[in-house]
């Protein structure tokens, strides 16, 4: 293998590398996404329950192994708030994953002009 | 995941042929794993409506006239210790991110149906879009194999060719 061949391989495997990295942490970002939505799901069918509840209904929050009182309106808000920021998290991890998307068709398509670059410069040999 | 609309399915359907065999192959993977999502969201969903329907039937059982009466309350699953039926028309409700509400007997069978419902409702949308997906996934296989039978022939074709030259 020439200096030229050999430098050309250089570049193409810390591309693969690259890639494969991303790859990994976009599989943890969609894993992570996944668990936000049932999350934000969660919390949205908690809060229409609420919404539905009269004033003489007790609410009740587990803090540990007991049960504390809650104010309905307390309650309301505070889920409301967690669906705000499940929202805004979701939103942000949305975004991440966007653009990881975005650098590993950029990795992809360098990792295949350099096998290409390679494979003419083995053919001129 | 947002259902895939019939429309651009189609498209898809028509560039088909015109993928090479080893892109006709990561779809085919793609779309299998998906699947195997699919059907796991779908076990999970069976299982909680399950669990919803059964808390329903439990509730179903209580009657008025149970004041008082006496019952075992477990304390593992194998063990239980007898208690009186005190209060017949408070039931405290999980509705999930650790709160619980107090609701009367009507009011918590009209919870559990509600949640059986939406859940049902949830797994008949999935269902939906997992019909889509086989759908879609069968007409990329037919292509694959039609595409792997045309290669297959031109394989033949150029061997007995070879075959007669020499």
């Amino acid at each position: 293998m020439d200096k030229n061949s050999a430098a050309l391989y250089k570049k193409m495997q810390t591309e693969v590398e690259s890639y494969q990295n991303l790859q990994k942490s976009c599989v943890k970002m969609v894993k992570q996404r996944a668990l936000l939505e049932s999350q934000l799901n969660e919390n949205k069918c908690v809060l229409d329950e609420l919404n539905l509840l009269g004033p003489d209904n007790k609410v009740f929050k587990l803090c540990g192994p007991i049960l504390v009182k809650q104010e309905l309106e307390d309650s309301r808000q505070n889920v409301g708030k967690r669906i705000e920021y499940i929202s805004k998290e979701l939103k942000s991890s949305t975004d991440t994953l966007e653009n990881m998307e975005k650098d590993m068709l950029k990795h992809r398509e360098a990792v295949a002009k350099y096998q290409q670059q390679w494979q003419v410069a083995a053919a001129m040999k | 995941m947002a259902a895939t609309p019939s429309a651009p399915g189609k498209a898809e359907m028509i560039d088909l042929t015109k993928l090479s065999a080893e892109q006709l192959l990561q779809i085919k993977q793609e779309f299998e794993q998906e699947m195997t999502n699919i059907q796991d969201s779908l076990s999970t969903l069976h299982g909680c409506k399950a669990k919803y329907a059964g808390s329903k039937e439990a509730l179903e059982t209580f009657h008025s006239d149970w004041e008082n009466r006496e019952i075992l309350v477990p304390l593992t699953s194998s063990m239980y210790v007898p208690g009186r039926v005190k209060d017949l028309n408070n039931f405290v409700i999980d509705i999930g991110t650790g709160y619980y509400i107090e609701k009367d007997l009507d009011g918590s069978k009209d919870y559990f149906k509600r949640r059986v419902e939406y859940v049902q409702e949830q797994i008949e949308k999935i269902e939906k879009i997992h019909l889509q997906k086989t759908r879609f996934l069968n007409s990329v296989i037919g292509v694959l194999e039609l595409k792997q039978a045309a290669a297959a022939k031109l394989q033949a074709q150029q061997q007995s060719q070879s075959a007669q030259n020499s």
